[in-house]
């Protein structure tokens, strides 16, 4: 099962169960402390982390393993339930018409994430179109531009224009005979106020089916906050986590998801339009733990 | 006399404070590792609380790790024979780019010239990036088509500069994953055909518990003399210079503090510190 691939360590402290029926209170504190320092070390908040050990404490003491488990099945048990429990399903992304906006800090993944996502409906039989707002980076519109182009989708964007509420309203227009629209917009932190009424702005004259953040897998303690700001601003209905290609676990991914209580949608494996894959739990839930 | 069970507890507390504020796990448990063995059998003063003694010497435990090999850049610039070559790395996304235009702005401020080479012949949209930065400062740009040698177009820049007389040359680099062997093998080649007068490795103050293997990793490939961190406007918690200048024994130099080409900073020790432990 998915839980095989375990960190050597918490693998060391389960192999001691092996052949327990039941478990005492110090074993279970010694899993627990292990799953706990894996959580913490793929960048789960503290809190959720506590929370969620807590949580799989009371319940590997309370709840008597099903004739013929083992203590050791029993526990990984539990702690597979309560993290899919808090990351549940891929977002569902229905393969029909849509407007997808995407937000996040900066230098995240947004423009390389449009392109891959517009990638991935156009092999699903969709027109898909990136429409670039973002008027602050430099280089913005020609990079975007570029991977539309490396992608094979439209693209609409205006190196002149200023106003990234005009583009987005007159992006929507131009390209009205796609079907998915995937508006990118410039990179932005929770503290900056004018930048945050500037996508709350975009949010009204878009009007997403979906609204996604797209989150580095190194996010460190700072989701929480960060997620906690877009979802306040436009409502958060996905994640998408970018840069899994390195070895940084996405836990920030899992704080996001339990803060805006939405799910994760696509995960970002490289740099070119075809490193897109739609989120699965198992996976994600081995790397947390350390695999 | 103060017994290993007293420090349980404070101990606890810390680790858990320390990877609150993103020190990754490794350093948080080393750090933490040292002060115990060193207060095991101090006296406490009937003053101070157990608490307090271990705050204390947290307090100057991080600061010894975030001190390490500190320099005064502005001094090795003025001191160094021209031009100076200096090769930014770092991961994706991080702000090699933006950070190499605020540092022509600082370099400028401080009367010395210099050159933007750009090294990512690979992301899209790098070049048109760099070159508005370059227009905006009113910099030169040396640059190539997509696809090139990026050691090479840093290599030009060097002999643009030598040919006249500008100071310091600034080289980017494509942002990068270090797990990806070709584009480290690629990191070593830039290091051995410019033979930069500094590397400077760019990270984010955002970035979490994988800050210690990318710096281990980019260190490796490309040894680096100090560090940027940037973003740290985002309000992180910082503890990601402690995980760098921990695992690599070099300093942080600056943070970015903005998108701003002024929003560079000189990196004040005492001041994280103070930030970390209150
Ligand atoms: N290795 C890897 N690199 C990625 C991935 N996604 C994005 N990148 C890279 O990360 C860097 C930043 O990506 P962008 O798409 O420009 O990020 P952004 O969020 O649009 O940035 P801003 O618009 O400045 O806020 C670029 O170098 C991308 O090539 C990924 O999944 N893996
Ligand atoms: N808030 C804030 N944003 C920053 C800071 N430094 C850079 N950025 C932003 O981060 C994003 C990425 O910056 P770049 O300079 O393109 O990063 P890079 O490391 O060169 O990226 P690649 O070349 O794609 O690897 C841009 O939107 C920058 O404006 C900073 O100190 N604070
Ligand atoms: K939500
Ligand atoms: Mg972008
Ligand atoms: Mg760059």
């Amino acid at each position: 099962m998915v839980l095989d691939n375990l960190g050597s360590s918490l693998r060391g402290t389960l192999s001691k169960l092996q052949g327990k029926s039941r478990l005492d209170e110090d074993d279970v504190s010694e899993v627990v402390k292990e799953i706990q320092r894996s959580l913490l070390q793929a960048d789960v908040d503290v809190s959720l982390v506590m929370d969620l050990s807590d949580a799989i404490e009371t319940r590997a003491l309370e709840e008597e393993p099903p004739a013929g488990t083992s203590a050791r099945d029993h526990v990984l048990k539990i702690v597979y339930e309560e993290l899919v429990d808090l990351i549940g399903e891929s977002t569902e992304i229905p393969l029909e018409p849509q407007t997808i906006l995407l937000a996040g800090l900066q230098g995240s993944g947004k423009t390389t994430s449009a392109a891959k996502m517009a990638w991935w409906f156009s092999k699903k039989g969709l027109r898909p179109a990136v429409i670039q707002t973002d008027t602050f980076r430099p280089g913005a519109y020609d990079q975007a531009e570029q991977m539309a182009d490396r992608a094979e989708v439209s693209f609409y964007g205006d190196p002149d224009a200023d106003d990234p509420v005009q583009i987005a309203r007159d992006g929507l227009e131009a390209t009205a005979d796609a079907d998915v629209h995937i508006v990118d917009t410039a990179g932005r932190h929770a503290l900056e106020d004018d930048l945050i009424d500037e996508i709350e702005e975009i949010d009204s004259v878009v009007d997403p089916d979906r609204s996604l953040l797209v989150l580095d897998a190194a996010i460190g303690q700072g989701a929480k906050d960060q997620a906690r700001q877009f979802d306040d601003s436009i409502g958060i209905d996905g994640v998408v986590i970018t840069k899994l290609d390195g070895t940084a676990k996405g836990g920030g991914a899992l704080t996001a998801v339990n803060e805006t209580e939405s799910s994760i949608a696509f995960l970002g494996t490289g740099e070119t339009v075809q490193d897109i894959e739609r989120f699965e739990p198992n996976g994600f839930i081995s790397r947390l733990l350390g695999m | 006399v103060l017994e290993e069970e007293d420090l349980e507890d404070p101990l606890w507390n810390l680790e858990m404070a320390l990877l609150e504020s993103d020190v990754e796990m490794g350093v948080a448990e080393a750090i933490l590792d040292d002060l115990r063995s060193n207060l095991i059998g101090e006296t406490k003063s009937q003053m101070a609380s157990t608490g307090d003694l271990v705050a204390d010497a947290l307090r100057d435990a991080l600061l010894d790790v975030i001190s390490v090999g500190q320099f005064d850049f502005e001094e090795r610039i003025a001191e160094a024979e021209k031009p100076v070559t200096i090769v930014f790395t770092g991961v994706n996304g991080v702000g090699k780019t933006t950070t190499i235009a605020k540092m022509a702005r600082y370099l400028e401020d401080r009367g010395y010239s210099s050159v933007l080479a750009n090294g990512d012949t690979y992301r899209a949209g790098a070049n048109e990036q760099i070159r508005e930065h370059a227009e905006a400062l009113g910099k030169r740009l040396i640059a190539h088509e997509q696809g090139g040698d990026p050691a090479a177009v840093i290599y030009d820049g060097v002999e643009y500069a030598e040919a006249n007389d500008v100071d310091v040359v600034l080289g980017d680099t494509a942002g990068r994953l270090h797990t990806s062997s070709d584009l480290m093998a690629q990191l070593e080649k830039i290091d051995r055909v410019v033979d930069p007068d500094l590397t400077i490795f760019v990270d984010e103050a955002v970035a979490g518990q994988d800050a210690v293997e990318r710096a281990k990793q980019f260190d490796d490939a490309a040894e680096i003399d100090g560090a940027v961190l940037t973003k740290a406007d985002a309000d992180s918690q910082g503890g990601a210079a402690i995980s760098v200048a921990y695992v690599t024994g070099k300093p942080v130099l600056f943070l970015g503090t903005g998108q701003g080409y002024d929003d560079l900073d000189r990196f004040d020790p005492e001041e994280l510190v103070a930030d970390l432990v209150g």
